[in-house]
This record gives C-alpha cells, sequence and structure tokens, in this order.
C-alpha cells in the first residue's frame, strides 16, 4: 500500500516536472483532464483497496480519494476538470441505471411485496414528518427560511425535507456488489429504495412546484411547472419502454458486444435525454426492469454484462462525486448537518424497523433493514441542483446545508449498510 | 422532439442494415473487421443526425484515449524477451525484412504523392507519407489467428506469420512514434529552452519508460484474476495506468499508442503480473477496438475534395508495398521450408492499431490533413479487411499443401 502511495505521489510529481513542456492543444483535448482522470482512477483504487482492508466499503474509500484530490483539499483536480469528465459521470449513472432496472425481479417483488410496501411507506412518510419538524424547530438558524411568511416557509421546508427522503440506488447497488449479497436484506433494501426513488421524484415534483408557487406568488407558474415534471416523469417512463423494446429487439437478433451495446444506449439515451427533458436514471432504470421481467428474451447476458462493466463504473462515479463534495460549505454548516443527519437516521431506524416487524419479515430485515437507507448520493444531489438552480431566492441557501447532509449520509451511509449486511451473514465476498 | 425521434430510428436501421451486410460478409469472406460500428459511429456523429455533437466527440476524449492506449500496451506485451528468445531466428530475419520493405516502399511512394504530386514541403510531406506508410505496414494477427482456429493442420507459415504481424505493428508505431516527436508540433513554456528534435525523441520513450516502471511498482502484489472482482479491479488499475500514460502524452503533444507499447514492454518483462494483465488486454481487445471503430466513425468527415484521390492511391500503395515486402521477405529471405513469394497476400487485414494509428494522428496534428489520414486509413481498412481472410487462407493452404508434399525445391526467384 505504501508502495503504492509512494508511486501515486511520484506520478503527480512527474506531473510538475512535465508543465513547463506542456503543449498548448486546447480545442483539440484536455490532456490535463486526462492525465488527471488516469490519477483520480488510480487513487481511487488505492484508497478503496486500503478501506477494503480497513474492513470498511470500497466506495468509501473512493470518494475519500476524490475529496483528497478535488477542488475542496488538494485541488489536484480543478472543477474545470470535472466539468470536462461530465460525460464519464453521465454514462455511470445510465449504466448503473440499466443495471439497478435489470436487478429488480418481479418474483421478488411479489414474494416480499408486503415487507416492501410497509418498510417504504412507513419510512417515507417518518422521515418526511421528522425531517419538517426538524426542520421547523430548527427554523431560525436556517438561512433559506429566514424572512418568509409563514405559508411559503412551511413549503419551502417541505421541500427540504422531501429532498432529504431520497435514498440512492448507486450506493446499494455499489455495496451489493462489492460483497455479493443476495439475502433477504440485500433483496428487500435494493427494492425499496428504487421503488422510493421513483415515488421521491413524484413527491418533489409536486413539492417543488408548491414551493415554488408560495415564493412566487402565482399558482399559474406553479401548474406550468407541475404540468412540466409530470410530463418528465412520464416521458421517462415511456422513453424507458422505448428503450426497453430497442434492448429487446437487440437481445433477440444480435446479442453480441453487449457492453459496447449497452454504452452505446446510455449515450444515445443521454443525448436523446437533453434534447427532449426526460430523466435518464429513470428511464434506463425502467428499461432494465422492463427486459428483465417483461420481454421475451432472456435477460442474463445483458445483467452479466453490466456486471462486468460495474466496478469501473463505481469507482468513476464514487471519485467523481467525492471531488465534488463541497467541504468548506460543510465545515460551515456542521452542526446543522449533523442534527438534521442524525433526526433523519432516527426516523429512518424507527419507522423500518416497525415496519419490517409488522410485515414480520425475516429476523435480519427486521434487525438491519434500517442500515440500507440511509445513504444518499447522486440522485439527492441532482435534486439539489434542480432546486437551486430554478428556485434561486432560496435553493442556492438551501442546496448549501443539503450538500453538507447529503455527503455525511453519503459517507456514513455505505459503512452502516456494510456492517448490516455482515452482520446479517449476506457479505459473500468478504 | 421529432428531429431526435428520426436521428433515433435512422441509426436503428442503419446499424441493423451494417449489420446484416457486414454479417453476410462475415459469411461469405470470413470477414473479421467491425465496419458495422464505424456506420453506426457516423449516424450518431456530427455530419448525419448530430446525436454526438462535435463538442460531445470530443467529452469522449478519455474512452478514445484509453482505447488507444489499450492496443499500444496490448502490442507493448507480445515482446516479452524470454518468449522471444525461442523464436527461430529465420523467422525473426522473415518478418523484420517483411517489416522494414514494407515500411520504405510505402514511405518512399507516399513522399513521392505528398511532395512532388501534391507539392507539401518535406517536413509536412514526411510527416503525413511516415503516418500513412505505418498505416500501410500495418498487419493484423486477427485473420491469421481466424486462419489457424480453421486450419485443420498446423502450417509452418503460420508461426511466421503471427511474428510478422507483430513486427509491422512494432515497426509501425514506433516510426509514428518518432515522426510525432521529431517534428513535434506545439509550444513550450517561455522559461524553457524548446528540446531539440532529438530532445523530444528522448523525452517520448523516457515518459514511456518511466510509466512502465511506475506502473510494474503499482500493478506488483495485486490480487489474481481468479479472484472474485479480480478482472475488474485490475481493469481499474489498468485503465488508471493507461490513461495517465495517454495524458502525459497528450500533454506533450506525443503519441500514446507509443508510450503505451514501452509501458506494455517494460510490464511484459517485469514481476509476475503479466499473465494476468495479457489475460485482460485479450479479453477485452474486441470491444475496445469496436469502441474506437464508433468514435472513429464519430468523428470521420469527408477530406476536401482536390486531395480525396489520395484515399484510393493510397490502396494501390498498400497493396503494392505489401506485394513488394511480401516478395523480399518470402521469396528472397526466406530459408527454402518457408519460401512464399506471396507472403504479403497473407498479410492484408489491418485491424484496430490502423484506426488506432489514424485517430491518434487526428487529435495530435489537427494542422495537417487529419480528415484526409482518417479517411484513406478507413477506406483502406475497411477494403482490406473484407478480402484478408480469404487471401491468407489461401496463401495458408498453399504453404501447408507444399510443405505435405515435402516440396522443398520451390523455385528460386532469383536462380534466373
Amino acid at each position: 500500500m505504501i508502495r503504492r502511495l509512494v508511486v501515486l505521489m511520484l506520478l503527480v510529481g512527474g506531473a510538475v516536472l512535465l508543465e513547463p513542456l506542456r503543449a498548448p492543444t486546447e480545442g483539440v483535448i484536455a490532456p490535463r483532464s486526462l492525465f488527471l482522470f488516469g490519477i483520480l482512477l488510480l487513487t481511487a483504487d488505492t484508497f478503496g483497496a486500503l478501506a477494503h482492508d480497513l474492513r470498511l466499503p470500497r466506495l468509501l474509500g473512493y470518494l475519500v480519494a476524490g475529496l483528497a484530490l478535488g477542488p475542496s483539499l488538494a485541488g489536484i483536480v480543478p472543477a474545470g476538470v470535472l466539468e470536462d469528465l461530465s460525460m464519464m459521470k453521465r454514462l455511470a449513472v445510465g449504466l448503473i441505471g440499466l443495471l439497478a432496472g435489470a436487478e429488480l425481479r418481479l418474483a421478488d417483488l411479489k414474494e416480499r411485496h408486503r415487507t416492501i410496501l410497509l418498510v417504504l411507506v412507513f419510512e417515507m412518510t417518518a422521515v418526511l414528518a421528522v425531517l419538517l419538524g426538524t426542520t421547523l424547530l430548527v427554523q431560525h438558524w436556517l438561512p433559506f427560511l429566514q424572512g418568509l411568511e409563514p405559508g411559503p416557509l412551511f413549503f419551502v421546508a417541505l421541500l427540504f425535507a422531501v429532498l432529504l427522503t431520497v435514498n440512492s440506488p448507486m450506493v446499494t447497488l455499489a455495496l451489493l456488489t462489492e460483497t455479493g449479497a443476495r439475502g433477504p436484506l440485500a433483496k428487500t433494501t435494493l427494492s425499496v429504495v428504487l421503488l422510493a426513488d421513483v415515488v421521491v421524484i413524484l413527491l418533489f415534483t409536486g413539492a417543488f412546484s408548491l414551493a415554488r408557487s408560495s415564493v412566487a406568488g402565482t399558482s399559474e407558474a406553479a401548474t406550468e411547472i407541475l404540468f412540466g415534471l409530470m410530463r418528465e416523469m412520464l416521458g421517462s417512463i415511456a422513453a424507458g419502454a422505448l428503450i426497453g423494446a430497442v434492448v429487446t429487439l437487440y437481445l433477440r437478433f444480435v446479442k453480441r458486444e453487449l457492453v459496447l451495446f449497452a454504452v452505446v444506449v446510455v449515450f444515445a439515451v443521454a443525448a436523446a435525454a437533453e434534447a427532449l427533458h426526460f430523466e435518464l436514471l429513470l428511464s434506463l432504470l425502467v428499461a432494465g426492469f422492463l427486459v428483465e421481467n417483461v420481454a421475451p428474451v432472456r435477460a442474463e447476458p445483458l445483467v452479466d454484462a453490466l456486471h462486468q462493466t460495474a466496478v469501473p463504473v463505481f469507482v468513476i462515479f464514487f471519485a467523481m462525486a467525492g471531488a465534488e463534495l463541497q467541504v468548506r460549505e460543510f465545515l460551515a454548516v456542521w452542526p446543522l448537518v449533523v442534527v438534521v443527519a442524525l433526526a433523519r437516521m432516527g426516523a429512518i431506524f424507527g419507522s423500518s424497523r416497525t415496519a419490517a416487524r409488522i410485515a414480520r419479515a425475516e429476523p435480519v430485515v427486521q434487525q438491519y433493514g434500517w442500515t440500507g437507507l440511509v445513504s444518499q448520493a447522486g440522485v439527492a444531489l441532482s435534486l439539489s441542483v434542480i432546486v437551486a438552480d430554478r428556485l434561486p431566492l432560496v435553493g442556492l441557501a438551501m442546496q448549501t446545508l443539503a450538500v453538507g447532509i447529503i455527503a455525511f449520509n453519503e459517507t456514513v451511509g455505505p459503512v452502516l449498510f456494510r456492517r448490516g449486511l455482515e452482520r446479517a451473514g449476506e457479505v459473500v465476498v468478504s | 422532439m421529432q428531429t431526435t425521434l428520426t436521428a433515433l430510428a435512422v441509426i436503428a436501421v442503419g446499424y441493423i442494415l451494417a449489420y446484416l451486410v457486414f454479417d453476410r460478409l462475415r459469411d461469405s469472406f470470413g470477414y473479421v473487421g467491425g465496419a458495422e460500428y464505424i456506420v453506426i459511429g457516423f449516424l450518431l456523429g456530427p455530419r448525419v443526425t448530430g446525436l454526438l455533437g462535435a463538442g460531445q466527440v470530443q467529452d469522449l476524449t478519455p474512452i478514445v484515449s484509453l482505447a488507444l492506449g489499450w492496443l499500444g500496451m496490448l502490442l507493448g506485451t507480445y515482446f516479452r524477451l524470454p518468449t522471444m528468445a525461442l523464436i527461430e531466428a529465420d523467422h525473426l530475419r522473415v518478418a523484420f525484412a517483411e517489416a522494414c520493405t514494407t515500411f520504405g516502399t510505402a514511405l518512399a511512394a507516399l513522399i513521392g504523392i505528398f511532395h512532388y504530386v501534391v507539392g507539401y514541403p518535406w517536413p509536412e510531406a514526411t510527416v503525413q507519407a511516415v503516418t500513412l506508410a505505418a498505416v500501410a505496414t500495418l498487419s493484423s494477427p486477427a485473420a491469421i489467428d481466424a486462419v489457424t482456429r480453421k486450419a485443420s493442420q498446423r502450417s509452418p507459415l503460420l508461426p511466421v506469420l503471427q511474428l510478422t504481424a507483430r513486427l509491422d505493428a512494432l515497426v509501425a508505431v514506433t516510426a509514428f512514434g518518432l515522426i510525432l516527436a521529431i517534428f513535434h508540433q506545439g509550444q513550450v513554456s517561455p522559461s524553457v529552452r524548446p528540446p531539440t528534435a532529438t530532445e523530444w525523441a528522448v523525452i517520448n520513450v523516457a515518459v514511456g519508460v518511466a510509466s512502465g516502471v511506475l506502473f510494474h511498482l503499482f500493478l506488483e502484489h495485486r490480487g489474481s484474476l481468479d479472484e472474485p472482482e479480480g478482472s475488474s479491479r485490475l481493469f481499474v488499475a489498468l485503465a488508471g495506468a493507461i490513461v495517465v500514460a495517454s495524458g502525459a502524452s497528450y500533454y506533450l503533444n506525443l503519441s500514446p499508442i507509443y508510450t503505451n507499447l514501452v509501458l506494455g514492454f517494460i510490464l511484459a518483462n517485469s514481476g509476475g503480473t503479466h499473465r494476468d494483465v495479457t489475460r485482460l488486454l485479450l479479453v477485452t481487445e474486441r470491444p475496445v477496438y469496436l469502441a474506437l471503430l464508433i468514435f472513429a466513425g464519430a468523428a470521420w468527415s469527408p477530406s476536401s475534395p482536390e486531395l480525396l484521390f489520395i484515399a484510393p492511391l493510397f490502396v494501390i500503395v498498400r497493396l503494392a508495398a505489401r506485394f513488394t515486402g511480401g516478395w523480399i521477405a518470402g521469396a528472397v529471405v526466406a530459408p527454402p521450408e518457408l519460401r512464399t513469394p506471396k507472403l504479403g497476400r497473407a498479410l492484408l487485414a489491418q485491424g484496430g492499431i490502423a484506426v488506432a494509428l489514424a485517430v491518434n494522428y487526428t487529435q495530435v496534428r489537427p494542422d495537417l490533413n487529419p480528415d484526409l489520414i482518417l479517411t484513406a486509413t478507413l477506406v483502406s481498412v475497411l477494403l482490406f479487411d473484407i478480402v484478408a481472410s480469404r487471401e491468407t487462407g489461401e496463401v495458408v493452404d498453399q504453404a501447408t499443401s507444399d510443405a505435405r508434399r515435402g516440396d522443398t525445391s520451390a523455385p528460386d526467384p532469383l536462380a534466373s
């Protein structure tokens, strides 16, 4: 390990030595971004192995590597480089969406539908209620609620609560891939997290339009936004069905070079999503689900191919997510972050245990089911960006706190879930 | 919305048609390329549907550089010295003679075309001629491997062909790497003296050697491919190593394929990881190659009309150079038991590294006819890859039947 760290330092040193020989090739490629992307990959791989040796999730190592090299700390990977590499992150999100959808099996959903539904309803209701209550309770310390009338204040607080109700399909899938867990805890968590993702996007649509209309004082704009977001949601599902049909045809008639096919599909869908305004992750999730559960073809070859890409994709996604974490903003609001994050965790703990008990789920689900619902990552971050962009009056300040809480959950959540899987005896690959 | 949907439909239909056409060619000619991926790249790219705009094509640079470096590294791992030491001297002589003669013939013809016909000054003519001569020299082992798989009997010619294909690639990539260093493009910081051509050539090698030594240390003591997720983890480390080495080359406006060739050579000859590294590179070669074809298709744009004649001319030059090189090596240099005057016919396939060199050229020398180089390469790769397997099969069958008859009295072309 020390040897690898020394090599990494030598690589960075070598880059500094080469600096004066740099040729200006802007407009053709971004050589600096490329070089630093490689350093980021190698550092993430090294830190991932280090985390694994410490019996922590590898993805925590990837996050720490990104954080260490990112603009917040060392600044070796500046913000411009992350922007240059945004396509790579989109590719990672798309591939994981497709894999996550294909991992959601109808048979599993049917078998444990009672547990899944109860945990989903209890957890979301409790988290929403507790976060709303906590937000209203500490409103005097929250900059984005200052100066708001009671009506707008309530709706903005509700929006904040909904934003933090989101789970992380990426973290869940990354940990399940890393540990090889396939037991009742793994299956229940994955189903709850994926379904919750869809429900939260619907809730977010409603909460966002209410908050925006109350802050702006116009109901017309709210209806327009609501329709826009609903169209986006339904469009994503329709696009997912279309992509599912294309993937099915490919699996039926061609069935070759599946990794490459998946990458091309993600790129094409990403381009179409941008042009037609639908959600990349949701559409691919729907596509994966339909191919696995509805299509008259065997989806295993595709799922196997996607599993082959999973580890590199997770390294890229989490290392870049780590590099995007804002340490300074977190430090400025850390007491609030800890209060809200602990309140959320408490709500998840109580509600999911209660729901699992009522559903008479397996003891491991009753005991450790909550550990898989703490993590937050990409989806929550993208929703916070939407709030900051489209509701700038309160959104920018809200984003600062939300990103701090998401960072906290992104760090603590995977550790908890791995411990939960270990104690449940579901870890296959140690 | 309609435009995007139309674009998606065009891509889907285009891909299916290309797939069907090339599938037929696969059945009829034993075609081993992946031209349908060039078609899909072209359809996705800015010239047709624009789903991948020019900016987005550039965003793919990390994947493309990974693909370029991947192929360069794989080539480097072929040259493992303990294995090379077991190769018969006659085989090496034939292979080197073929590679050097083909390169020399193609270079002479192309310099003539670029300098005397088109009228470029010497430096520009040399850079373009060397690049295309390197592309012409390349011969893909894919067609030979396909014949080897099909062959019922082991022909004595097959190991010579496999070795020749690898030495062709070595000569081509080295020449290409050196020419980019010698006629280096781009300025350095005002605080340092601009390096001379020789210094750039040394820097070029030094980047590869330094990367090789560092990544030898980095990859040592990793888990084996047989461990759970071992290949995925090795993939990440290798991808990181290749992207860093390629990034350093791009940083200096040099060839990442050459840098990674040196890196692969060092990894293959040091430590205990070489088997895992080579196995992983081989397993992933095809998807990497196809990804490169998609990118090449997306980045492709017809060159200026007045220079378009160079593309078909290049195909003729390659054919002539290949036959000349094959004749010199197979008829003059080869010992009687390996005598095959039509050796060049068996080495027509060009394969992935040819496309990699052309794509690399477009990135490093965008100022000097990048579209022409890419067009000529793609035309040549498409044409030769279609006929290569059949031609290789015929030459190998002939050599096998000659060997079976014990016909060592093959006509000596120099006897008369």
